[in-house]
């Protein structure tokens, strides 16, 4: 079949406008595809992570924005059996409903972020976010995509900060944030909400049943002050954005359709291309190529076209999503479009599979053709 | 035994409810060298019993033997490399690969049996030889002549040392002096290299150069004049 490569490639090169327009098209149903993977990826990130810890919010409530429990709540639930650690946070955000520009403010007590998060700082200090009251420190793919800077002021609505660092995460969604101090996200803004905060973040020790724990917080405020609604944080997350996930869920099928009319678009154009080399096909076969090498020859020829689209949509799509910084968020809680090796996997498999499954009919159409006509046809 | 025993040949078509029959029991035998001239009018049949014994099409009855095999009883996909090793075709309208070079278009039936790189390269530069298109071996068809392309068509239909060379109307599609040069390459293979040839032609003067003159009429053949076959006429000099 090597033998046969020269004239496969001088084929390609031959019709070069088609073969540049199937394989960006190509590459345009991949792109879209690993975009799609790529939030999936990001939603299961979020949705997995964390059975170790949970979140405590109010009770039929939504929105952080409407979320007020009391503070000391705290020190009640860490004194539960199997609770390690509880972070009290009082969450800002610039918009609660959908919205890719989604920019969430997690006010923590200062000490408790390092223990709590596994951040890296890339720039800035620790130490200057614990003494400075308005610092802040800001995930490094917000910090890219508002281009800010440590010691750099980041004002969203009535809320500034100082960056005091940039941190990187191994949660992708995590650098969607800023973490800054809890009193001075209570105090701003013309508020006063001191001793309340939107949710507490209850960490568990390994051995811990986590849905006991949750349903003994619940059960110890369900008569009040303010009853509890308590889950892991992967729960809390996916719950809070239900509407975003299901539309996410929704757009496996516009990955799936963007494949399919990859399939239809290669076929098309490759049984476009044998009918217009009919002739050259059945003099082939008439020197003694055989009809399951022609149509071995087609077959490659469709798994070149789709695998060289496959691989300039997988390649621009993981450099986009590696630059840009793209997230999706929702009620505080963003999904972070991240490139993964399921993405180039998949990408990869789903254009040599396209590839194959596209050239049948054109291959068979090709090999079955009656030679005797095909020649007269000339 | 003859090198192609033809035996009771029919082949028929349909068009529509009427049935064409452009062989009807037609029986023929070729020696090893021989070089045979096909005519007839147009639409008696000469193209379809070439492409019979080339493998290509199929007789409605009769037996076709080459060689020692009788061809009619071959699947088409045992037939690809029976061609390939035992086929020659020249086609009318030359009918070059237009990707590849002229040393490409020559090398391609070797591409088909198993032979190392520098055997190839060594038959191609022989071809190319024997056409004379040496200096034209990286030319693509398009920057060819009609008689040039027409000569690579030919040095691919004898590169591989095929059984038999069948030519399709050679000529057909080029002016009487590129047709001439034709002729005599297509008699100095036969002349020379012994290759046993069947050429179907509508031109009395082409046919003329063949050891034997057939003409189809009404499905059978019809010996029109017969000389000693040129390579075996070369032997006994």
């Amino acid at each position: 079949m090597f033998n046969f490569l020269p004239y496969l490639l001088k084929t390609l090169w031959r019709h070069r406008t088609r073969t540049l327009l199937t394989v960006a098209g190509s590459a345009v149903a991949v792109f879209v595809y690993c975009f799609v993977v790529s939030v999936q990826h990001g939603l299961e990130q979020l949705t997995r992570q964390d059975d170790r810890v949970l979140v405590v919010f109010q009770a039929n409530k939504f929105c952080p924005s409407t979320s007020h429990l009391p503070q000391d709540y705290a020190l009640a639930i860490s004194r539960i059996e199997g609770v390690t650690n509880v972070v009290p946070i009082q969450v800002f955000t610039n918009n609660c409903r959908a919205s890719l520009d989604v920019v969430v403010f997690y006010g923590t007590e200062a000490d408790k972020v390092q223990s709590a998060r596994d951040f890296e700082l890339v720039t800035g200090s620790w130490d200057v976010f614990q003494s400075q009251q308005d610092a802040a420190i800001i995930g490094q793919t917000l910090a890219t995509r508002r281009n800010k800077e440590v010691g750099d002021k980041f004002s969203v609505g009535d809320v500034t900060v100082t960056v005091a660092g940039i941190f990187t995460s191994d949660k992708r969604a995590e650098e969607d944030y800023v973490y800054c101090h809890l009193d001075f996200l209570q105090r701003t803004r013309g508020l006063n909400i001191v001793g309340t905060v939107t949710q507490h973040e209850v960490f568990i020790s390994e051995s811990a049943d986590p849905q006991q724990i949750a349903d003994a917080i619940d059960a110890r405020y369900q008569g009040g002050p303010v009853a509890t609604d308590t889950r892991t944080k992967g729960v809390f997350q996916a719950s809070s954005l239900t509407d975003l996930v299901q539309l996410v869920e929704l757009s496996r099928y516009l990955g799936y359709a963007c494949l399919a009319l990859m399939a239809v678009l290669l076929s098309t154009t490759t049984l476009m291309s044998v009918e217009d080399r009919h002739q050259e096909h059945a003099v082939l076969q008439a020197i003694g190529v055989s009809m399951h090498r022609v149509f071995r020859l087609i077959l490659c020829e469709t798994v070149l076209l789709s695998v060289m689209g496959g691989v300039i949509g997988i390649t621009v799509a993981t450099l986009v999503l590696y630059t840009s910084g793209i997230s999706v968020g929702a009620e505080a809680v963003s999904i972070a479009f991240v490139p993964s090796a399921d993405m180039i996997i998949t990408g990869s498999i789903a254009s040599l599979v396209i590839g194959l499954l596209s050239g049948l009919i054109p291959a068979q159409h090709a090999a079955r053709a009656d030679i005797v006509s095909a020649l007269r046809q000339g | 035994m003859s090198l192609i025993e033809i035996r009771g040949v029919t082949k028929q078509f349909h068009k529509g409810a009427e049935v064409i029959t452009p062989l009807d029991s037609a029986d023929l035998d070729i020696e090893r060298g021989e070089f045979v001239s096909l005519m007839g009018a147009s639409g008696t049949g000469k193209s379809t019993l070439l492409n019979l014994i080339a493998g290509i099409d199929r007789a409605t009855a009769g037996s076709i033997v080459v060689a020692g095999i009788d061809i009619t009883r071959l699947s088409r996909t045992k037939l690809a490399p029976w061609r390939a090793a035992n086929i020659g075709y020249v086609f009318q309208t030359h009918n070059l690969i237009p990707v590849l070079t002229a040393y490409e278009n020559i090398e391609l039936p070797l591409l088909l049996l198993p032979m190392r790189r520098s055997e190839r390269r060594r038959r191609v530069e022989i071809a190319l030889q024997a056409v004379d298109l040496v200096d034209r071996a990286n030319h693509y068809p398009r920057q060819l002549s009609g008689g040039q392309e027409q000569r690579v068509g030919i040095a691919r239909a004898i590169v591989a040392d095929p059984t038999i060379v069948v030519a399709d109307e050679p000529t057909g599609d080029l002016d009487p002096q590129t047709s001439q040069q034709i002729l005599d390459l297509i008699r100095r293979l036969n002349a020379e290299l012994g290759t046993t040839l069947l050429m179907v032609t509508h031109d009395q003067d082409a046919a003329a150069i063949a050891g034997r003159q057939l003409r189809l009429e009404e499905g059978k053949l019809v010996e029109v004049c017969r000389t000693m076959p040129s390579a075996v006429k070369s032997e006994a000099v």
